[in-house]
């Protein structure tokens, strides 16, 4: 447990340095604005969902997919290039910390970096006059969908054979989890067949989540799937940096 | 690098040796063999380590050396057999060989977007060490590195990284340390920089496994030398064992252009041979080299001509 705060400081360390770099902070943030500024103005004065407007619709979606995006793009990076390329990552292997504590150190990084973006498209959707109102469970789903999509980083970033490994992953895993679970429209426009693939996608349970307005045993259900996805990936990730072997 | 500094930074060292390895061997490799897919990268190594030895790994690249310090430093599994070091299984007490162990790889595994300082930090409270403040100003004086505390070590030079590798293996105060070819691409005076070093932490008892295929570092560093092939130790003793094995003389004469060695046991029996041979002659000690081509029929730098 103790170990798992100098891994952690680390990668705040890196996080620290190259946000000082104002051309990649804009570059990460890039995409989520994007699609808040293309959709949400240009969509949005002529749809409405669920009698409220398509902005207020949209941006839990955007939070909910950045913050999936950004704890595991930066997590699945900073291990594949750690241990293939730069070999920082076999420092944690060799030194005398827990599996466990390398594991949640990384997470809880990745974390941090899901909840800073998080809070920038927060902020943005503020100016640009969303009528956000915060509902009981949308910080513990926030909570849980960083922890969940960093978890999965770790393991991602553990068995990738090469950097391209992370970005085939990324697409055909994330980028269409991103565009199905609910982002931009309600899962229950999709065909039923695809709304029970999609169901068993975390990221649609992150969303209803974000914008459930009551705690029914239904959100029940949702927080219980992200919270059965989050330890088992953990899980996965301390069995991998267990029987870690070159 | 003064002598008088690396004891007082040793003593400051808190004893972290079970009682039974401070008495019996440090390093303990019992038929340990490694299988990547159909490559048989270690073949039943076994060797014994005793406190304070300096020893040498000597192979070409890809003998297995590199396998060998993974292994012990529980970087990589075996696919059969056992080690232990202090006392301690590297595969059923990971935790406990790696509080006793430092490690500098062959590649320079610092983190370049970092400072030298944060860099010991990072490394320093992974191990837990509790006046860490002043063991990495010490650390860094004794690299030479202080002026460059809070500079990022991508604007080092290759040298300076390669001292501050070094230096962080170090900043634990390790019973065991391991140098995977400690001195790879450095100028000459880095390299005896470096060789004082060893020679310093030898005189406080340290144990040192490191690894090269440089010749004349084994020749100049190492109480005991193993030299590895393909997987396989097929010498080890002391330096002037090994020579003394092969002949201590070598007679080097020219022949239809290439360039033939004869073993011999004595100058005098050198020199008698040498009346035949036509052309230029040499006459010299022999070395380790001499003995690696003698078992193996190969060059050990051969790889890299």
């Amino acid at each position: 447990m103790f170990g798992s705060y100098p891994v952690f400081l680390r990668e705040m360390m890196l996080f620290r340095r190259r946000f000082l770099r104002l051309g990649y902070f804009f570059s990460a943030m890039f995409a989520p604005l994007l699609y808040l500024l293309a959709f949400g103005l240009g969509l949005g004065h002529r749809i409405s969902i669920a009698g409220g407007s398509y902005l207020d619709f949209l941006l839990p979606g955007l939070i909910a997919m950045s913050s999936m995006n950004n704890s595991y793009t930066w997590i699945a990076t900073s291990l594949t290039v750690g241990r293939l390329h730069f070999r920082t990552f076999q420092i944690f292997i060799q030194s005398p910390v827990s599996p466990f504590a390398i594991v949640l150190g990384e997470v809880l990084a990745g974390m941090v970096r899901g909840l800073f973006a998080s809070s920038m498209i927060l902020l943005v959707g503020f100016f640009l006059g969303s009528g956000l109102y915060f509902i009981p469970l949308f910080i513990p789903a926030l909570l849980l969908n960083c922890f969940l999509f960093a978890s999965l980083g770790v393991v991602s970033g553990l068995k990738a054979k090469s950097h391209e490994d992370t970005a085939t992953f990324s697409n055909f895993f994330i980028l269409p989890m991103a565009f199905f679970g609910g982002t931009f429209f309600p899962v229950e426009e999709m065909p039923r067949w695809l709304q029970f693939v999609i169901r068993l996608l975390p990221l649609a349970h992150t969303n209803k989540l974000m914008r459930a307005k009551c705690m029914g045993s239904d959100c029940l259900f949702s927080l219980a799937v992200l919270v059965i996805f989050a330890v088992i990936f953990f899980v996965i990730s301390i069995h991998l940096v267990r029987t870690y072997s070159e | 690098m003064d002598r008088r500094q690396w004891t007082a930074f040793y003593l400051s060292a808190p004893p972290r040796l079970p009682l039974a390895s401070v008495f019996g061997h440090m390093i303990n490799i019992d038929h340990i063999t490694k299988i990547y897919g159909a490559i048989r990268a270690l073949d039943s190594l076994t060797l014994v380590i005793k406190q304070g030895e300096v020893f040498g790994l000597l192979g070409p690249n890809g003998a297995g050396k590199t396998t060998t310090i993974k292994i012990l430093t529980t970087l990589s599994k075996p696919t059969s057999g056992r080690a232990a070091i202090g006392g301690h299984d590297v595969e059923k007490e990971p935790l406990a060989v790696k509080n006793i162990i430092g490690v500098a790889p062959q590649e320079i595994n610092l983190d370049k977007e970092l400072t030298a300082e944060q860099n010991l930090r990072v490394y320093g409270m992974l191990h837990r060490l509790d006046n860490l403040g002043r063991d990495i100003k010490d650390i860094l004086e004794l690299a030479g590195l202080s002026e460059r505390s809070n500079h990022l070590v991508r604007d080092f030079s290759g040298g300076m990284q390669r001292r501050l590798l070094i230096a962080r293996a170090l900043l634990t105060k390790p019973n065991v340390l391991f140098l995977d070819e400690p001195t790879v691409g450095l100028d000459p005076q880095v390299r005896r920089q470096i060789w004082d070093l060893v020679r310093n932490l030898k005189e406080n008892g340290t144990t040192v496994f490191l690894t090269t295929h440089y010749i004349e570092e084994a020749e100049a560093l190492c109480t005991r030398v193993g030299i590895l092939s393909r997987g396989r130790l097929i010498a080890l003793g002391t330096p002037q064992e090994l020579k003394g094995e092969v002949g201590g003389f070598v007679l080097e004469y020219q022949e239809n252009g290439n360039t033939r060695y004869i073993l011999c046991q004595s100058r005098e029996e050198a020199h008698s041979l040498s009346q035949s041979k036509k052309g230029p002659i040499i006459i010299r000690e022999s070395n380790l080299e001499d003995v690696f081509i003698k078992l193996t029929g190969e060059r050990i730098g051969k790889a890299e001509q």
